[in-house]
């Protein structure tokens, strides 16, 4: 077995900013430059690898595991778009039990097994839900684990939120050799004020902007037929954007400790931006403000 | 961060709640918790509680769902409720009763609604006991509560000549059963009929139709007050603290108190101590004459929990006539409940002032000791705290033999003396913890 590193990435960010469409984006496009890639869903929603696999859902870890005492990994292990080797974390019921608990599980189920060196991988990807809640979902950010960290961000100010807050965990265990943060990845981002917020946002952070996906209807076209904008629609400009981004991201090598706001901070933070989008775009602002 | 406790003299609540469940006749408590926490917790209950044994249904028969990883990621209410229906067709019992430890309830199982799911009337109860919660004294309270509110009849007619008593928690207090029997005959003596819930003959039934009495007797001012607050607010029965008596000094206060609680008039009430007081004194005679002979009056230290060494010092100083030093109390009080028994420590008839300390450490003792009596470091003249006497717990003796005196464990946790009907509350109780210290003094001749 060749004895390369594996690169093990972890994508954070609010519900429903388009982590997962992103990560299987950077999945597909990393697949088609001939990496080996796994990606890892650890949302309890599992449904961070639909569009590889035609828009099914596969039977998770911990849906097996509650089947049967002892786990095999490979029997979770599901192919998807380009080889692309599909993993959901899964959890409880919503309202039951401790989803934290069982993404710790899944992971270190396969940390256990060493399957990511068995299968010989060049690229892991977490996909994992964003608001780090609770101890579990800062477990592929703890050391030995993902080394990189990108987080999926709009100019949404609870999106900014979410971001400034798992700052705050790599901040934590950035001394105890837990994983740094490579850069945010803007998302949906169209209007100009919207970059400039983020490009505040990283700048008072002191991070950087790993690339800027603009919202597109082509995205939603493609996973409305179950696939990633790689595969249904491989020669878009969104393509080529998710592609740019998943070359970066291949090519990162330094992450960084970031310098998340206080509450304090952030809020005034924001009111200075509500404040500032206020009197650029008078007349407008109602329907543009909800941006902030 | 808070300040952890070192060297605990209690368990968790979940601990409380069992030795508790044990201590009540036709009960099996039934855990949802981890496996290692029925284990540890009977360990604690039989290693610290004098010898109490596992009992009915304790010990390494304590019923358990054993929750593990699988329990906590998916939720354990299903495992709860398996357990709950086989233990009942294994373990016979009037009552089951379910308690939860930490993990359990940190990922939200709800013990209480499957538990109202299965329906089984007032034969099956829950009640939330994560050892985060509290300790011991907080497991006894929230068992009570519960079975006070559940549990317990409402809507009887009141007997006029029936009371309460508790306060008194089993294996904290290591003498509890003796405690109640002795406490239970006093208030007998005033003409009423007493329910303990855990003493010798008592019955589920009486706890049942214990809503009949017309007072609840405390016996504490810090362990088993929410309980009587909620027998108040379900049952409107009124309820009084009293300190927890040892000797002729705390027992004639505990009599008046409970007699004009309950109206009784001052003949009854001088009557019924001239009664006790006579026999007391007719034993305690006896020791006068070792008592000068061989010189057998202490310096005393104290450690312990906030009933006994309240009751202790009292007995040492008033009754016995020794010189109570230093008193330590390791429980977990709040500020106010220190307020209150700082009063308590300073009204003997002795005249003596003893240091009030108050150490959630039980390690700390030797530190205070020293500092409440400068060591010896060789001077020409050197007055000593010898002879001294230390009356606490098992985790004294150590500390005792430190300081070259002589010790006896009456607190929790006894470990190194088998407990079974003793009694050190009231007269009675007196004249044997008389016999003990007096044993301990005399065991070299
Ligand atoms: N750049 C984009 N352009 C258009 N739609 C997008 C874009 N990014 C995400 N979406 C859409 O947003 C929704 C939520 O995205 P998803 O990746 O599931 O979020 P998350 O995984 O963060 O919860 C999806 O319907 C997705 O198609
Ligand atoms: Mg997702």
């Amino acid at each position: 077995m060749a004895n390369k590193k594996i690169k093990q990435i972890a994508i954070y960010g609010k519900g429903g900013i388009g982590k997962s469409t992103t990560t299987s984006n950077i999945s597909a496009a990393l697949v088609k430059q001939g990496f080996k890639v796994m990606q890892f869903g650890c949302d309890p929603k599992s449904d961070s690898t639909n569009t590889l696999r035609g828009g099914k859902y596969i039977p998770t870890v911990l849906d097996t595991l509650r089947e049967k005492t002892t786990v095999k990994a490979s029997e979770v292990i599901h192919e998807g778009f380009g080889g692309v080797y599909c993993v959901e974390a899964g959890g409880p019921a919503p309202g039951v039990g401790c989803a934290g608990r069982g993404i710790i599980t899944a992971v270190q189920l396969f940390k256990q097994q060493r399957v990511f060196e068995e299968l010989d991988l060049d690229f892991v990807i977490y996909d994992v839900l964003g608001d780090v809640v609770c101890g579990g979902f800062a477990v592929p950010i703890r050391e030995g684990i993902a080394e990189h960290v990108f987080t999926v961000s709009s100019a949404d100010f609870m999106a900014v939120y979410a971001a400034n807050n798992l700052f705050r965990g790599i901040h934590k265990y950035s001394n105890a050799g837990g994983a740094l943060l490579g850069g945010v990845i803007a998302n949906s981002i169209n209007a100009p004020y919207a970059k400039e917020i983020i490009d505040d946002f990283v700048k008072q952070t002191k991070t950087q902007v790993v690339e800027y996906v603009p919202r597109s209807v082509t995205v939603t076209q493609s996973e409305l037929q179950g696939k990633t904008t790689i595969e249904a629609a491989p020669n878009s400009e969104q393509a080529k954007i998710y592609t740019r981004l998943a070359l970066k991201i291949a090519e990162h090598t330094e992450s960084k400790v970031p310098e998340p706001l206080d509450v304090h901070e952030l809020r005034e933070w924001a009111s200075k931006w509500a404040d500032h989008l206020l009197a650029l775009e008078t007349g407008e602002v109602t329907s543009k403000a909800s941006c902030i | 961060m808070g300040k952890f406790v070192d060297r605990p003299k209690y368990i968790c609540a979940m601990g409380g709640a069992v030795a508790t469940l044990n201590a009540l006749p036709g009960v099996v408590p039934i855990l949802h918790a981890a496996a290692g926490c029925g284990f540890n917790i009977s360990n604690a209950i039989n290693g610290g509680g004098g010898y109490v044994g596992s009992g009915y249904c304790g010990g390494q028969s304590l019923p358990s769902s054993n929750v593990f990883e699988k329990e906590i990621v998916f939720g354990g209410e299903g495992r709860l409720e398996q357990q709950i229906l086989s233990t009942m067709e294994i373990a016979e019992a009037d009552i089951y009763f379910v308690i939860t430890g930490c993990m359990v309830e940190m990922i939200g199982d709800d013990a209480v609604s499957v538990v109202k799911r299965l329906n089984k009337g007032k034969r099956l109860f829950a009640a939330d006991t994560g050892g985060f919660r509290g300790n011991s004294y907080k497991g006894y309270d929230i068992v009570l509560s519960k079975l006070f509110s559940e549990y317990v009849q409402t809507g009887l007619e009141k007997d006029e000549r029936l009371v309460n008593l508790w306060g008194i928690v089993p294996v904290q207090d290591v003498y509890w059963k003796g405690n109640l029997r002795v406490l239970k005959k006093l208030v007998e003596g005033l003409g009423y009929k007493v329910n303990t819930f855990f003493g010798e003959d008592e019955t589920l039934e009486d706890l049942k139709e214990s809503s009949k009495a017309i007072l609840n007797i405390v016996v504490s001012d810090t362990y088993g007050i929410d309980a009587a607050k909620t027998f108040k607010e379900v049952h409107d029965t009124d309820y009084i603290t009293t300190d927890f008596p040892i000797g002729d000094h705390g027992t004639a206060r505990f009599i008046k108190e409970v007699g004009t609680a309950l109206g009784a008039s001052n003949e009854v009430i001088n009557a019924l101590i001239k009664k006790e007081r006579k026999r007391y004194y007719g034993y305690l005679e006896r020791v006068v004459d070792a008592y000068s002979d061989f010189d057998l009056q202490r310096y005393a230290v104290i450690v312990g929990d906030a009933n006994y060494t309240q009751g202790l010092t009292r007995f040492l100083s008033d009754d016995l006539g020794w010189l109570p030093e230093l008193v330590i109390i390791n429980d977990l009080l709040e500020e106010e409940q220190k307020e209150f028994l700082r009063r308590k420590f300073s009204d003997y008839e002795s005249g003596i002032k003893p240091e009030l300390v108050f150490d959630t450490d039980a390690s700390s003792v030797l530190k205070h000791i020293n500092r409440h009596w400068e060591v010896n470091k060789n001077p020409r003249y050197y007055d000593s705290m010898t002879p001294a006497f230390l009356i606490g717990s098992s985790f004294e003796k150590e500390t005792a033999q430190k300081i070259k005196a002589q010790h006896l464990s009456v607190m929790y946790p006894v470990s190194n003396r088998v407990v079974l009907d003793r009694a050190y509350a009231g007269f009675e109780g007196a004249l044997t913890l008389t016999e003990d210290i007096f044993s301990v003094l005399l065991e070299s001749r």
